[in-house]
């Protein structure tokens, strides 16, 4: 006997999604999702983002990685919201740990909620966490042809930063390349070049950040 | 990467759906060409879940791959892209991306035994 059915088989983790997403909505907070290889950067930039806007906004952040609560130390230092989920085995977040991790916070006393998704630039791309954006985050150790070969994260992202821009004279990276390819996916997606150690770049980046906690985040969710 | 997670949820999925008492012989699924899932590891990773559940074991996993299928923001010209890292309009040059169809993963239907009736 044959059975017919269309359904999404992530239908259970884009059904949290939309209720996180729909919390979100209605404590009137944010929410980045950024992505990015292992060791790009995610961390430092969020060390330096939390620490650039706290006299700001409100700012609660998840982070998730396969085992350690490293990252989670290092972002308390500059936050006082900070929650780690450890995936043990997976290599991306799913709505679920980030509906759980946001269950730890005081949703509505915060303007802005960063999740700092597992280092992988594949497997979280598929996964709806309720975000209002998706971030994603090349660098420059990485190589030139990143983008072309993760089309699916320069599709998806609202804005793409390239970090470790102060490594740039010591790897040889195409830098000309680098644009073309994201041209060649994406026209239209903002590009920003930055160094989360060095800080430069950064104010592009902050000034990014603060125009969407500014903007109706209800106008900017994603659907 | 994430086969396991995903033939995971598959098999939940399929597992509410079975008649009460039948046996499944086929899961068929449509995978958006722009999904970062391998088709031998998704039916490998199937074999291995559904080897310790009698109602599934021995069960096949077909799998249809969905071509990117784009509409051009700009023209309006929708179009396959022969590549997912170049997006670029064949009729107006613009990368400029509207995702119709290549994305998502979709269960299409189940083929299922049911016991003879006694
Ligand atoms: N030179 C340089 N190093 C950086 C920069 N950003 C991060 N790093 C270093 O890269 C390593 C990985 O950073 P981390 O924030 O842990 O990356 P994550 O794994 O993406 O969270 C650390 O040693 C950082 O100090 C940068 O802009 N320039
Ligand atoms: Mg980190
Ligand atoms: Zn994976
Ligand atoms: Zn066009």
């Amino acid at each position: 006997m044959e059975i017919n059915v269309v359904e999404n088989v992530l239908k259970l983790n884009d059904e949290i999604a939309q209720l996180n997403r729909s919390m979100l909505r209605d404590a009137g907070t944010a929410c980045l999702n950024l992505m990015g290889s292992p060791g790009s950067g995610k961390t430092l930039l969020l060390e330096k983002t939390l620490s650039a806007l706290r006299d700001e906004m409100r700012i609660g952040v998840i982070t998730g990685d396969l085992t350690t609560t490293r990252d989670a130390t290092r972002l308390a230092a500059h936050c006082e919201h900070v929650s780690q989920i450890n995936t043990g085995k997976g290599c991306h977040l799913d709505a679920n740990q980030v509906r759980q991790g946001m269950a730890t916070m005081p949703l509505d006393e915060l303007d802005l909620l960063i999740i700092e998704n597992v280092g992988n630039l594949i497997c979280p791309i598929g996964f709806d966490l309720g975000q209002t954006v998706k971030v994603g985050l090349f660098s420059v150790p990485e190589g030139d042809d990143k983008p072309a070969k993760h089309p699916y994260v320069v599709l998806e992202a609202g804005v793409l930063l390239l970090n470790k821009m102060d490594l740039l004279p010591y790897v040889p990276f195409d830098m000309d390349l680098f644009l073309a390819d994201i041209r060649a996916i994406r026209e239209d997606v903002p590009i920003m070049k930055i160094s989360a150690a060095s800080g430069d770049g950064l104010d592009g980046w902050f000034n990014w950040v603060k125009r969407l906690v500014g903007s109706e985040v209800g106008e900017l969710l994603e659907t | 990467m994430h086969e396991m997670s995903i033939a995971t949820a598959l098999l939940e999925q399929v597992q509410a759906l079975l008649p009460e008492a039948a046996t499944l012989t086929e899961v068929r699924i449509d995978i958006g060409s722009l999904e970062h899932l391998d088709s031998e590891l998704m039916r490998f990773a199937w074999a291995a879940l559904v080897e310790s559940e009698p109602a599934v074991k021995g069960s096949a996993l077909t799998i249809t791959r969905i071509a990117t299928r784009i509409r051009c923001k700009t023209c309006g010209h929708a179009y396959e892209p022969e590549d997912a890292y170049t997006m670029l309009c064949p009729q107006c040059g613009a990368a400029h991306p509207e995702v119709l169809a290549g994305s998502g993963i979709v269960l299409k239907g189940l083929t299922v035994e049911q016991p003879t009736q006694a």
